[in-house]
């Protein structure tokens, strides 16, 4: 597994207060990383920063070895980073198709007439809920409105897939989702996975983390205090105390 | 059970939760009412009067639905219908320039004022309501003060080719329609293309419906709000020079209260005055609803001023059934 990205040294800082001290992360080709944390450990800022929605004030991030600067989430998306937040990347209104090629729609015909490829459109999302795990037949004219939130994030992950984003960030993909619902997101996480792709994956339902993730990373007030715990060989306990600081594990 | 029962259901039931439905069955409501009771509702030459200056507030309309669905909307149109006409005649009569040379000067002029309204909205983030309003009352005023209030000459338009292109007559028959019922047909069209079948049509529903995800994905938002708007003032004064020839006069005051009744006409036929939904199809029929309404109820006895209360109960009536259907939408999941 080779290195897709590095943060180095990295430090945010709203005005006197340190959200990020000196945090140093690696994620790894097809990989799930968990990253755990409690309320203001600063996994939020981290995110931000990895997305272009907040420059760092301090620190280097390196895709592939190369360092790269992100000046916006625009920036970001195009570097291959594709940030989901719950219920915020799609547009309700639009279809599903419409949401998946949203600012990269295909055209056909004479470039003049801006027409866009529907069809096309129509049959990559018609494949992409099949890749991404959806059994159930949805029509990729149905508008984001009308689905469930696990099927939401299906079509955010999947966009992710298409358009080859090397690093999807889940931000707690399985908040306010059933049981049903938040196994379907679990299994499209994997799917986007063993397909090449590597997660960041965030929640606070130690639970869900464990279920799907390589490998932990725990975040506790601005500082990464554990970055290679093993779900296969540690307990939730063991982790918990990790998060909340009674033990250190290294 | 059979395989057509199940099929039927749901086109029967895709028909009906479509938003331009309700609209189409209340135009048709109205045709037969108005029609059954007094049949020169439909002779023709109540049609020609009644589309001539439909056509006009139509054109506003269609371009404020692509507007409302990018989440903006505008209330200037009604004063930059009443301006337009004035600047063009003003300076067509001061001798100043050629009349073709005014009527460029402004749609110019026109498209300006939607910039300035468009960059205030979204570079200085300021509501499009007080924007426009402001907007509004600038542009009513400035009509006011060149004209010193007073109707401009337009009798030189005469055998004009402009005015021919713009609003000549067309006999088909006994029916006579204006050109301007071309050029409304045209824009619908065009309109209506570009908001179901381009790119930039799903980028104004995106900017009315998440901004932030569309912005996320690379649109252009405020590039998109600001071209909607100039396109909106260019219609309305579009609108306002076809309607200063057809009646021979250009009023600093006409258009008064257009803004309105436009916006209506949009919300009417489907669109959400919220941004993200839009139906140019809709729009067609809310112009058609209230400018028959209007008509039909003076052919039909009611006193022209109790025009008003229909129109409003449409508005509410219209209103109830889309927020039915789009809890239904919601809920149905």
């Amino acid at each position: 597994m080779g290195e897709l990205i590095r943060m180095s040294h990295i430090s945010k800082s709203y005005g006197r207060v340190q959200a990020l001290d000196d945090v140093s992360l690696t994620v790894n080709e097809s990989e799930i990383v968990g990253l755990l944390g409690d309320n203001g450990a600063g996994k939020s800022t981290l995110i931000k920063v990895l997305s272009g929605a907040v420059p760092l004030t301090s620190g280097d991030i390196f895709i592939r070895g190369t360092k790269v600067t992100l000046r916006g989430t625009t920036d970001a998306i195009s570097q291959g980073i594709e940030t989901i937040y719950q219920d915020s990347a799609l547009v309700t209104q639009l279809s599903i198709a419409r949401n998946l090629f949203l600012g990269r729609e295909p055209l056909t015909g004479s470039k003049l007439f801006n027409r866009m490829d529907r069809a096309k459109m129509d049959a990559v999302a018609r494949d992409l809920l099949k890749r991404v795990g959806i059994t159930k037949n949805i029509p990729p004219g149905t508008p984001i409105g009308s689905l469930s939130g696990g099927e939401r994030q299906a079509v955010a992950i999947a966009r992710a897939m298409y358009f080859d984003s090397d690093l999807i960030i889940l931000d707690e993909p399985t908040n306010n989702l059933g049981v049903a619902e938040t196994q379907g997101v679990l299994r499209f996480v994997r799917g986007a996975r063993d397909s090449g792709h590597s997660c960041i994956f965030i929640a606070h339902n130690i639970h869900h983390v464990f279920q799907v993730v390589d490998r932990i990373v725990v975040m506790r007030r601005g500082k990464v205090v554990a970055d290679d715990i093993d779900p296969r060989t540690s307990t939730i306990e063991q982790v918990e105390r990790v998060i909340t600081g009674m033990d250190e594990m290294h | 059970m059979t395989h057509i029962t199940p099929w039927r259901r749901l086109t029967g039931h895709r028909w009906i939760a479509r938003p331009e439905f309700g609209p189409f069955v209340l135009l048709v409501v109205e045709l037969v009412v108005f029609w059954s009771i007094n049949h020169d509702f439909l002779s023709p030459g109540n049609i020609s009067n009644t589309l001539a200056f439909t056509v006009e507030l139509g054109l506003i309309a269609v371009g404020m639905t692509l507007l409302m669905t990018s989440g903006e909307f505008d209330l200037s149109v009604g004063s930059v219908f009443g301006f337009s006409p004035v600047l063009m005649w003003t300076l067509m009569n001061s001798g100043a320039t050629s009349l073709e040379v005014a009527f460029v000067v402004c749609l110019v002029v026109a498209a300006l004022i939607g910039l300035i309204n468009g960059w205030f909205v979204t570079k200085l983030k300021i509501p499009s309501f007080l924007v426009t309003l402001g907007m509004l009352l600038v542009v009513r005023g400035t009509a006011l003060f060149i004209t010193d209030g007073f109707p401009q000459r337009t009798w030189s338009a005469g055998g004009h080719w402009l005015a021919k292109i713009l609003v000549g007559d067309i006999y088909i028959g006994d029916f006579r329609v204006y050109a301007s019922l071309l050029w409304f047909a045209g824009v619908v069209l065009v309109l209506g293309y570009v908001l179901t079948q381009t790119k930039i049509g799903n980028w104004i529903q995106a900017a009315g419906g998440n901004p932030s995800a569309a912005r996320a994905r690379g649109v252009n938002v405020d590039r998109t709000k600001i071209a909607l708007f100039m396109l909106s003032a260019m219609l309305a004064a579009f609108a306002g020079v076809i309607s200063s020839i057809r009646t021979s006069a250009a009023n600093p005051n006409s258009g008064t209260g257009y803004e309105l009744e436009v916006i209506a006409m949009v919300v009417i036929g489907g669109t959400a005055l919220s941004g993200g939904r839009g139906t140019i199809v809709g729009t067609v029929l809310g112009i058609f609803i209230l400018r028959v309404m209007r008509n039909g109820i003076v052919l039909i006895g009611v006193p022209g001023l109790a025009y008003n209360i229909f129109i409003g109960a449409i508005i509410l009536g219209m209103m109830a059934l889309h927020s039915w259907l789009e809890r239904r939408h919601q809920a149905g999941t």
